[in-house]
């Protein structure tokens, strides 16, 4: 892939990551780190792969994105705004009452959001049929889901990972963002879902495993799906919980974030750091 | 034929089957349980509108959501506690809460797997999911309104949950009878009492009234087939003009359909009402109509409790 183009994929991430900010700027708080460790995923999907339009969001032929993991809410707001499909003032509206960007996302109040998740565990069969509806229309359109690494304790998963492989939908195509946190501390130590390449294996799909930090990689593994004939694929992005914070990366107390003024400041020059360093890049590149 | 017996999960798929021959749009999802709800034949019909899961009754209600948002009508089918009590939150996320318009369909519902125990008995499933709002309620009383509330609910757009038995049941109706998704059918009108049966054992609240006028008392009878949204305007009417309601389910007297009318009458037009049904404990095993018997529903019981609650000054 082109470099120039990455390099803008990357100033892109950066704006979704300052949306995340002035979401928690203006509700105070909110699940800050998921949302954060899965930029680079939402960047690649909104801004590269998925076929939509936010003039049309209700397009018949469009790509689905299902946010399974339904808590990392603030970086679909930041990127559905940040693609047009609403004003980005709304963002200033988080946590205010009746604003339509509440903390676990609702269809019914905003275009370009496909599902209502929150409640962990559901967003891989709603996604899986919306694949064989899709299918069955003979429409050449993809669904991708987001799901967390927590999130896979929940046993409804792997009744949809079951079926999806049962019903050969290759055309839908999950990302885990493996941030390795919960509320609770590692994952693993939580509830362990290792050796997880290969438990989805056994599940009869695909698997790749990935920097889920790495946009190219995101976008050139996507453009290999299906992994494998006739199977649905996941995508493990191995990723930093809360990236681009300093004080808050790979820290536990990050997943719900109840912001001080001054950890506003210090995540304020976190990204202006991150936005020195990509416009030397941009101007080494002589963009 | 009235009072003619006829299976109402076979009646159930017929008219499935009926309404998918005009409708392309329809599918059949299936967790290990469309032969045993009447759609044996679907599968051999429309082989690529039918989709089998197996029992992941949970998975199921988020597939036929996500097929929903596609255009699809899935229709799920199975015994009545596992597509509701058992997925409960699926059903109030990913189909009540995102609107979806698909088909839930509880059979073998109520007491009518009698023997299997309280596991398999659905006498909970109208008070949880009444719980959701913009899901329709449909517990059809017989085979005549059966195969008309599978027509009606599929020319609703909405979710929606249908209750039936699994025991042959009688015709009450003529085939011609007028049926409306939220109105209520006045089977016999009255002026001592009003009865208000649903379900399975509208056919009790049949032979009970008949009883009833037998002894002298003039009966109103309502059908509610339709227990959300609920006919409003005729409940309280028959509250007005009779002034005594005794309602006949097979369900928990707490939150099914009597817990539905009290909550309209006593803010509305307070008056006394009767509930049959059954206590807060798990119902008992044994022959379908013997369990009936045991929680009230036969017909000379319910007269019975009818008589003793127009006594009761």
């Amino acid at each position: 892939m082109d470099s120039k183009e990455i390099l803008k994929l990357e100033y892109t991430a950066l704006k979704l990551r300052r949306n995340i900010l002035r979401l928690i700027r203006a509700g105070e708080a909110g699940h800050v780190g998921g949302a954060l460790s899965s930029v680079e995923i939402l960047t690649a999907l909104y801004f590269n792969l998925l076929n939509i339009d936010p003039v049309n969001p209700k397009w018949k032929e469009r790509d689905r994105f299902v946010l399974s993991a339904g808590h990392k809410c603030l970086v679909l707001y930041a990127a559905l705004a940040e693609r047009g499909f609403f004003d980005a003032a709304i963002l200033d509206t988080y946590g205010a009452l009746d604003s339509p960007i509440p903390g676990h996302p609702n269809m019914h109040k905003l275009p370009g959001i496909e599902t209502n998740t929150g409640a962990l565990g559901h967003g891989l069969s709603i996604a899986g049929g919306m694949a064989l509806g899709l299918r069955l229309d003979k429409s050449p359109a993809k669904v991708y889901v987001l799901m967390g690494d927590g999130e896979l304790a929940e046993g409804s998963n792997w009744e949809a990972a079951s079926a999806a492989s049962m019903h050969k939908l290759e055309n839908l195509i999950v990302f885990v963002d493996r941030n390795k946190l919960q509320i609770s501390g590692p994952t693993i130590e939580v509830m362990s879902y290792e050796p997880l390449d290969e438990r989805w294996r056994s599940f009869g799909w695909g698997v790749r495993v990935i920097d889920g930090h790495n946009l190219e990689s995101i976008i050139s593994n996507v453009k290999q799906t299906p992994f494998e004939k006739g199977k649905p694929s996941v995508i493990i992005a191995d990723t930093l919980k809360s990236k681009g914070l300093s004080f808050a990366e790979g820290k536990v107390n990050f997943h719900y974030w109840k912001a001080k003024p001054e950890e506003l400041e210090l995540a304020e020059h976190d990204l202006n750091m991150i936005e020195e360093q990509l416009r030397t890049k941009i101007e080494r590149a002589g963009l | 034929m009235i009072n003619e017996l006829k299976d109402p999960r076979k009646t159930f798929g017929e008219a499935v089957i009926e309404a998918a021959d005009s409708n392309q749009n329809i599918v059949v999802l299936s967790a290990d349980s469309s032969s045993g709800s009447g759609l044996g034949d679907f599968p051999k019909k429309f082989p690529d509108r039918h989709f089998e899961f197996g029992i992941m009754e949970q998975g199921v209600i988020g597939f036929a959501s996500g097929l929903a948002t596609t255009g699809k009508i899935p229709v799920f089918a199975a015994i009545a506690p596992f597509v509701t009590a058992r997925p409960f939150e699926m059903f109030r996320n990913d189909l009540g809460y995102m609107n979806q318009n698909v088909k839930v369909v509880g059979r073998c519902a109520s007491l009518t797997y009698d023997q299997l125990g309280s596991t398999h008995h659905s006498i909970d499933d109208v008070a949880i999911i009444r719980t959701i709002p913009g899901v329709t309620i449909i517990n059809p009383g017989d085979p005549v309104t059966i195969r008309k509330a599978v027509h009606a609910m599929i020319k609703h757009v909405g979710p929606c949950y249908m209750k039936i038995g699994s025991p042959k049941m009688p015709v009450l109706y003529e085939e011609d009878v007028d049926f409306n998704l939220g109105k209520g059918i006045v089977i016999k009108d009255g002026t001592d009492v009003t009865l208000i049966g649903t379900g399975t054992v509208l056919s009790k609240a049949v032979a009970a009234a008949k009883l009833l006028e037998e002894s002298g008392i003039s009966v109103r009878l309502i059908d509610i087939h339709t227990i959300k949204p609920l006919d409003r305007e005729l409940i309280l009417s028959a509250a007005r003009e009779t002034g005594k309601i005794v309602t006949i389910e097979e369900h928990f007297i707490a939150g099914g359909l009597g817990s539905a009318i009290a909550e309209i009458c006593i803010q509305e037009y307070p008056v006394k009402m009767k509930m049959i049904g059954i206590g807060d404990h798990y119902a008992s095993n044994g022959p379908y109509e013997e369990l009936l018997g045991k929680y009230g529903l036969q017909p000379d019981q319910i007269k019975e409790t009818v008589i003793k609650f127009l006594s009761n000054k």
